[in-house]
């Protein structure tokens, strides 16, 4: 008897233990890491969506947040050697808006019902250096420069050096006087001090459009028309040349121009609006200001509605009131008199009339994109992006398709590890307040796409950004609830905007 | 020398602690008698012991009186390797849990044809749980269904070749949920915790057959289940500018049918063998959809779309004097396809190993003891229809005892 039940005890551990060692391997994949590359030094080019704005501001914890420094940390994370990756840093809550001297940054300040109030932070605040301008003494990694359009790369006229929103503080360096302080030399000069870079990102053109479409399309009034097709051409195999020429073994990664509308500035407001236009009614609203002021009218549903801004949602509760409210805020903008504003639009204008729905009290052209203006965007970028693929294939350069990549999003939104984002404005999780500018989950989403074109063009294996552990939106959740998000913007929201997408501002 | 072998006996029973449950394909519990169990659950040809009420009632016709009880030890352990789209290497292990189905079943020989039994066991239930804020915390966070079977049964033995039986299943059952819902806002994300109860009715009924004494037949079924469980969510925390509807909350599950076709042979004085086949109707598992009555917009429906799937099960029993060694092994088909694979119930097709002992203590008491690794082939969930791709590696490693009294 003994016997078997020892044998049975020897058995039994025996078996168990060959099943228990019989578990499956983790799975594998290949190895993180550069390849047989190597990454010393990473370097982005770039406009406000390059040095990480968000909401309307650049400020710390939203630059922390930049796709370049998402990017570099990967890097880092697959061993590439690229040291810490600078940026200038501006404490909380970031660089003022010119206009008002104020911190430019829109928050959630609060919430009527579930709709939140958002509007500038409002503290009053002067520009001032980077919190680090004193100890990283050589040009910044992070090259984004607010505001710049693809011109701002080379020139060292000081047209895109304006202080106001800290290019300056960017553009600080230059090995020779004599050459100015453009973006370009800041790269040679990192060259010049032994940090040759050999990964380049470089994001410019954008502000060539966005300009003109964030303005609402007005050329005449603020010269925002899209750069020529034929200019942007020469800009662009320029910058290239030179980019290439002062770094001929540096891998370059560009990313082409997201069509203007793909983003909620321009999507979010018409689906509001639309079914407050009383029945039997249509919006007026200025067209094509630079042939003379004419009127069209829509009920924003038809197949080429035109698109209402989110600068528009300000106003969006004046509709039908007999108010001339943006014609005095653009009045205070412009710190001109409210007579000589209105008497610009023509004599016909009555602000007596019912607002936007009335010819005579028309909805302003600068806050609406029509369907011409539509078509003049999307032709531009796609003129941009036909000249990007081309030139950057002449350089040897690899290109990031954000209009593929913005578009599709726009469609079908994205899913990223069972997590659906799409751009649809605060609840699509994409983009931040201001509605152009990605969130921190949009950035790492943008960095992501930068790193799979790395990774598949130049045989590495960099590990994407978890995008969902990133953090959403900040907002205080306890006050104050439909679930609908029906922003309430305050008048004049977003005008800092203006300045940021209006390259002859200076 | 016989007191020193019972001494060891009682180590072993102490130590190995056998098996009487086991884990099915989906959140099914296949096994209910650690004897049946240490044969991979090939049993219902003949169903000898109380644990017929379960495998095939009509196995109570040829028993006398007694009672059979006993619980098992199930500890899974599973890993998960992903999402895909992060990173294919990303390991997140659940968290380590030890479940406890138990069965309790008495016979009563009311005259030599009609025999009467009850029972009450747990034929359904799962619990899975990621660690706090993991990868997939809007995917499922803790997941725990249990459902108790009280089943009164009858037994008629036609003759010494032929039995039949049938039993009538109350079943109360209960689902607790945690689930995360995702916010565009840094801020923690609402919990929902959810809590719902049922009760439901069903059936089941067998026969066997035996050919010659020492070849028989059994067939036997369990009808569905379909419990509309009712009970409470509360979402935490729970934002008043984003409200999420507290309250009344509601789900229907059915508890899939299932039934058995063995052949079990005395091949030798000592030695029986079975086989079974078990075929179980996961395709009445179609969805997974939590009601809020306070804003039915956000009701949540998790598509499942199992299919009808089956077991293979086969089993041996060896008898020398008043021990018993038994060995099976069963392969489970799994009836979750690829697009389908969910943190909340992973499941893989499986082969199960068994290895158990009885021992006839007196003549009126026996023990049983059983231990059971399930070994779950690697699952690759691609093209899910949540989006959420992975691998996961998964093991069950099961023990079981239960007690038997023979009036």
């Amino acid at each position: 008897m003994k016997q078997y039940i020892v044998l049975f005890i020897t058995l039994a551990a025996l078996i168990a233990a060959l099943l228990i060692g019989c578990t499956d391997s983790a799975p594998t994949g290949p190895a993180i890491g550069l390849g047989n590359s190597t990454v010393t030094k990473y370097v982005s080019i770039g406009n406000s969506l390059t040095a990480g704005y968000q909401s309307a501001g650049l400020y710390k914890s939203a630059q922390l947040y930049s796709y370049p420094n998402l990017i570099a940390q990967q890097l880092t994370k697959a061993s590439a050697n690229i040291g810490t990756f600078e940026q200038p840093y501006w404490p909380d809550p970031g660089i003022p808006d010119p206009l008002t001297e104020k911190a430019s940054r829109y928050v959630i300040y609060g919430w009527s019902g579930t709709t939140p109030e958002i509007g500038p932070i409002g503290e009053a605040l002067t520009a001032g250096a980077p919190e680090n301008a004193a100890t990283v003494l050589r040009p910044y990694d992070n090259l984004g420069i607010p505001g710049i359009p693809l011109a701002g790369f080379m020139d060292t006229t000081g047209t895109y050096q304006s202080p106001p929103l800290g290019r300056d503080a960017i553009l600080r360096w230059t090995s020779n006087a004599l050459l100015g302080k453009s973006v370009f030399r800041q790269v040679a000069t990192l060259k010049a001090m032994g940090h040759t870079p050999d990964l380049v990102t470089f994001w410019l053109g954008a502000n060539d459009v966005l300009g003109f479409a964030v303005g609402g399309g007005l050329i005449a009034a603020t010269g925002n028309a899209p750069t020529p097709s034929a200019t942007f051409q020469f800009l662009y195999s320029q910058a290239l040349d030179f980019l290439r020429n002062a770094l001929p073994n540096a891998k370059i990664v560009v990313g082409n121009i997201p069509n203007v509308t793909s983003v909620p500035f321009f999507t979010t407001v018409n689906p509001l609006l639309a079914p407050n236009i009383p029945s039997g009614l249509a919006i007026y609203y200025q067209k094509h200001l630079t042939t003379g002021s004419s009127t069209a009218s829509t009920r924003l549903t038809e197949a080429n509605a035109p698109l209402i801004t989110l600068k528009g949602q300000a106003y969006a509760a004046l509709l039908g009131h007999p108010t001339g409210q943006f014609w005095r805020d653009a009045a205070a903008s412009l710190g001109a008199p409210l007579s000589a504003v209105l008497a610009a639009q023509g004599a016909t204008l009555d602000t007596t009339k019912p607002f936007g729905l009335h010819p005579q009290n028309p909805w302003p052209d600068a806050l609406i994109l029509d369907a011409d203006e539509i078509a003049l965007a999307t032709n531009a970028v796609n003129n941009f992006n036909s000249t990007i693929a081309t030139v950057a294939a002449a350089h040897n350069a690899v290109v990031v398709d954000f209009n593929g990549f913005f578009n599709n999003i726009k469609a079908n939104g994205i899913i990223i590890a069972g997590e659906k984002y799409t751009s649809d404005y605060i609840s699509g999780n994409i983009f931040s307040l201001d509605g152009v500018h990605p969130s921190d989950r949009g950035y790492g989403i943008v960095a992501n796409e930068y790193i799979k074109v790395i990774n598949a063009c130049f045989n590495m294996n960099i590990p994407l950004v978890d995008v969902n552990a990133l953090p959403g939106l900040p907002a205080q959740l306890h006050k104050g609830g439909n679930g609908k998000i029906n922003p309430v913007l305050p008048f004049g929201a977003f005008n800092s905007l203006d300045l940021l997408f209006s390259p002859s501002v200076q | 020398m016989r007191l020193y072998s019972q001494h060891l006996l009682g180590t072993l029973v102490l130590s190995v602690l056998v098996v009487c449950i086991a884990l099915g394909g989906g959140f099914q519990l296949n096994e209910h008698g650690a004897r049946a169990m240490a044969q991979g659950g090939a049993f219902a040809a003949r169903a000898d012991d109380p644990s017929a009420i379960y495998f095939n009632p009509a196995g109570l016709g040829f028993q006398g009186s007694s009672v059979y009880l006993g619980t098992t030890f199930i500890m899974p352990q599973v890993t998960f390797y992903g999402p895909t789209d992060i990173s294919i290497t990303k390991e997140t292990k659940m968290v380590n849990q030890t479940f406890t189905p138990i069965n309790i079943y008495g016979t009563y020989e009311l005259n030599d044809n009609i025999h009467l039994g009850i029972g009450v066991n747990n034929p359904y239930g799962l619990g899975t749980e990621w660690p706090a804020h993991w990868v997939g915390e809007t995917k499922t966070q803790k997941t725990d269904l249990t459902s108790y079977f009280i089943t009164p049964t009858i037994a008629y033995k036609i003759d010494d070749q032929l039995s039949v039986g049938a039993g009538l299943n109350y079943v109360t059952g209960k689902v607790t949920m945690k689930i995360a819902t995702p916010i565009p806002f840094d801020a923690p994300l609402p919990i929902v915790n959810l809590d719902l109860s049922a009760t439901g009715v069903g059936f089941n009924a067998g026969l066997i057959y035996k050919f010659i004494p020492e070849l028989s037949l059994g067939l036997s079924y369990r009808s569905s289940v379909k419990l509309d469980a009712n009970g409470t969510a509360k979402f935490d925390p729970n934002y008043t500018v984003l409200p999420l509807p507290n309250g009344d909350a509601s789900a229907s599950i059915t508890l899939p049918a299932t039934g058995y076709a063995g052949l079990a042979c005395k091949v030798m004085k000592n030695l029986e063998v079975e086989a079974d086949y078990q075929y179980v109707g996961w395709s009445s598992y179609k969805e997974l959809a939590i009601i809020f009555k306070a804003d039915p917009t956000k009701n949540k429906v998790m598509t499942k779309n199992y299919h009808d799937t089956y077991i293979l099960r086969i089993g041996a029993e060896y008898t020398m004097n008043k021990i018993q060694f038994r060995a099976g092994y069963l392969y489970d088909h799994s009836p979750v396809s690829t697009e389908y694979v969910d943190p909340m119930l992973p499941d893989a097709n499986r082969n199960g190993y068994n290895v158990g002992v009885g021992y006839k203590i007196c003549e009126r008491w026996r023990v049983d003891a059983a231990y059971f690794f399930l070994k779950f082939d690697q699952r690759k969930a691609e093209n899910t229809v949540i989006n959420f791709d992975g691998t996961y590696n998964m093991t069950a490693t099961l023990l079981g005892i239960d007690i038997g009294y023979t009036f």
